[in-house]
């Protein structure tokens, strides 16, 4: 047995799911490529003014005034084929994208016996693509054909069980058969396939030669042609080209939260979740813009993935307008996390990674993260690292490590300062915090380093004890006199 | 026993505003959870430690010093409990070489060059939910730049560590924050010859006077000085 899942109007639907509020109005979508642009698909509003596919867009308004005409763009159809097909693949291995808005399931090893488990999942099916805002119809039949010729019947499902019966009532335009073909059987008076079928495979086939085997082949309940199987990409996508370009943040994240509420419920209907986001902005001058978030705690809450996305669009500044949109998810199977007795990690990482993006783009990337010391003796050399928390093990030591030196609280850079020297001691100190005389001193420390390379350093250090005033490191380089920090 | 009305009006309210705090008085001591500093001076006058869910201000006024070794020692007893310790520094001055990397695996910090960023910064921490222990460190801020600072700011952080439970620790070179729980003047008078003595020695002659645990509870406890 086959399915098949077929949107009407696929165009059309691919361009409304992002505009639902469209759908009760009369929209007709134009090809502004075809050498004569015109209507090529209508929703049911439209056609109930008498609105057909061919009419130019001034004829179709001169039929229905308030008539909505939507500019054919391939961005919605390639995300509206991906999900398609996405969805399609979560129900079966065996999938074939067979056409536009057509999608052949092969139903095999399914455990589908009887009629109720295949309406349920039939119906499982077109809750997911609803979910994603398409609206599909499912044929159920012993062929690929037929179910698809089922699948074009009005009803959102139909199973085919008896397929003699099914095709015997078909009319002749349902098999779509070339027109020339067409017009001589409506001649001869044939309307339905069952009509068709009487006429003798070997007669028509003399007759129209091997048009009309295919379509008897088409129609044959034990013609079964092998599927050509399809893999779906693994990114979830959802794209969008403007059609007047974005300036500001606002229309973008419009977008932006739509397309992460569809990711969701995409994401949400076949049980996965968004492991990193990729957001691609075309740009009206140059290339496109594009960043990758990493989620910390793979989710596919909508509201999380909007609020990173919020945050990091927060600071960005792109060179030029932006004209079209292409937010990508990669889905990972849901976390399941056993916390440590003793681990004190963090309760929600995805808001402490937003916290971190909201403070790196407040006081600067490089001046947040948990220290790192370097491997050198210069004076105040470490690195700030991206904290992870999650993973850190816990000191279990109930012995206390000792720091080296008393605490000090450093000017960064230095405060630059006068010294009066007896000899090789600085007696007297002027700077901003302090200046007056020296009643105690340690040192001259020496320490140099990097002496191989341009970066080599050598400095005098003194500890100070001032009159009235605070404890200081000073000390004196190839640059100049400066006070290090208060001993604190 | 509060009127039949008066609960509905609280229970109408607390639906229009999720997390509005309903009462006029703080809550008792006894309500308090407490992050312990590792410090006797601290801890027993505290009644624990550092009240979660409230603001303490450490006070180093004058010709006292001891806030370094203080943040030391906090950032020694966030890596010994596996806490996650956020310091943000308001003048970029902790000097992070002389702890041990593995007391600094726990440290998130923040580096800031004026009070208005470490302001934002500590606003944006308090609300994360995910940080159970912040410190703000202005001691060594301007007091000009610290004069601009908005008395609301101090109850809007207050507010928010109810909310979050957060332990919020804040270091300021004279009294400044009205709505804090818990208030510590630290007392330390070191000289050259302290650098004989190691750290640990120094934070244990640190001089601590809780000059206001009034608010911590009802019944309040005197001003007190531990050694």
């Amino acid at each position: 047995m086959f399915a098949a899942i077929y949107i009407a109007d696929f165009s059309l639907e691919a361009l409304l799911r992002n505009a639902p509020d469209l759908r009760a109005t009369p929209v007709a979508l134009v090809d502004s490529d075809l050498p004569k642009p015109a209507i090529i698909q209508c929703n049911a509003a439209a056609k109930t003014f008498g609105i057909v596919d061919g009419l130019t867009a001034s004829q179709a308004l001169a039929r229905c005034s308030n008539l909505e005409i939507i500019i054919r763009s391939t961005a919605p159809e390639a995300s509206a084929t991906e999900i398609l097909l996405q969805t399609a693949y979560a129900f079966s291995p065996n999938i074939e994208a067979t056409a536009p808005g057509v999608c052949t399931l092969e139903l095999k090893g399914l455990d589908l016996g009887n009629l109720p488990a295949m309406k349920l999942w039939c119906k499982k099916i077109l809750q997911a693509l609803g979910s994603a805002g398409l609206e599909a119809r499912i044929g159920v039949a012993a062929t690929p054909d037929l179910a698809l010729l089922a699948a074009h019947r009005p009803e959102s499902i139909s199973i085919i069980q008896d397929a003699e019966d099914f095709v015997a009532d078909l009319p002749i335009s349902a098999l779509a058969p070339p027109v020339e073909v067409l017009e001589i059987l409506t001649r001869w008076g044939v309307r339905s396939t069952g009509e068709f079928l009487r006429l003798g495979k070997t007669e028509i086939s003399e007759r129209f030669g091997p048009v009309a085997l295919e379509l008897f082949k088409r129609i044959s309940p034990r013609s079964v042609r092998p599927l050509k199987l399809f893999s779906p990409p693994e990114l979830f996508s959802e794209q969008m080209e403007f059609e007047s370009e974005i300036e500001t943040l606002k229309p973008l994240l419009v977008w932006l939260n739509r397309f992460a509420g569809q990711l969701s419920r995409r994401l949400e209907a076949i049980y996965l979740v968004a492991a990193k986001l990729h957001l691609r902005l075309g740009l009206a001058a140059g290339g496109p813009y594009e960043h990758t978030i990493d989620i910390p705690s793979p989710t596919g809450e909508e509201r999380v993935l909007c609020r990173m996305l919020q945050t990091h669009l927060e600071t960005l500044r792109t060179a030029s307008p932006i004209i079209s949109l292409q937010l990508s998810a990669l889905p990972t199977k849901p976390e399941m996390h056993q916390f440590g007795l003793f681990q004190n990690t963090l309760r929600n990482p995805n808001q402490f990674a937003e916290t971190l993006a909201r403070l790196a783009a407040l006081v600067g990337a490089e001046n947040i993260g948990t220290p790192v010391l370097e491997a050198t003796h210069r004076p105040d050399a470490f690195r700030l690292q991206p904290p992870n928390f999650e993973f850190t093990p816990a000191h279990h030591s109930k012995q206390t490590i000792q720091n080296e030196g008393m605490p000090l609280r450093r000017f960064r850079p230095p405060l630059p300062a006068q010294f009066e020297f007896d000899e090789t001691k600085p007696v007297r100190i002027s700077c901003n915090i302090f200046s007056g005389m020296i009643t105690e001193i340690r040192g001259p420390f020496l320490s140099s380093g990097n002496w191989w390379d341009e970066n080599r350093w050598a400095r005098e250090e003194w500890d100070v004890e001032t009159f009235g005033g605070p404890l200081l490191r000073l000390f004196r380089s190839g640059e100049g006199c400066y006070v290090e920090g208060v001993y604190d | 026993m509060p009127a039949a009305n008066v609960i509905q009006l609280r229970t109408l309210l607390a639906e229009k505003i999720p997390g509005l705090r309903m009462r006029l008085e703080a809550p008792h001591m006894a309500e308090y959870k407490f992050q312990a500093a590792g410090l006797r001076q601290i801890d027993e006058p505290l009644q624990g430690g550092f009240p979660k869910g409230a603001i303490t201000e450490v006070i180093v006024a004058g010709a006292y010093y001891g806030s370094s070794t203080l943040l030391q020692s906090l950032v020694q007893q966030a890596a010994k409990a596996n806490e996650i310790l956020t310091l943000i520094d308001g003048n970029d001055s902790f000097d992070v070489t002389q702890l041990d990397e593995k007391m600094l695996s726990r440290l998130l910090w923040i580096r800031c060059r004026s009070v208005a960023q470490a302001i934002r910064a500590a606003d944006l921490a308090l609300r994360d939910g995910n940080l159970s222990w912040v410190i703000l460190d202005l001691k060594s801020n301007s007091d000009q730049q610290l004069r601009k600072i908005s008395p609301a700011t101090w109850y809007r952080f207050q507010r928010l560590v109810e909310e979050t439970g957060t332990a919020c620790v804040i270091f300021t070179p004279r009294r400044m924050l009205a709505p804090a729980r818990a208030r510590i003047n630290l007392r330390l008078q070191i000289s050259l010859g302290a650098m004989e003595c190691n750290p640990g020695g120094l934070q244990h002659q640190i001089k601590i006077e809780v000059s206001n645990s009034m608010r911590l509870g009802g019944n309040g406890i005197p001003p007190s000085t531990f050694k």
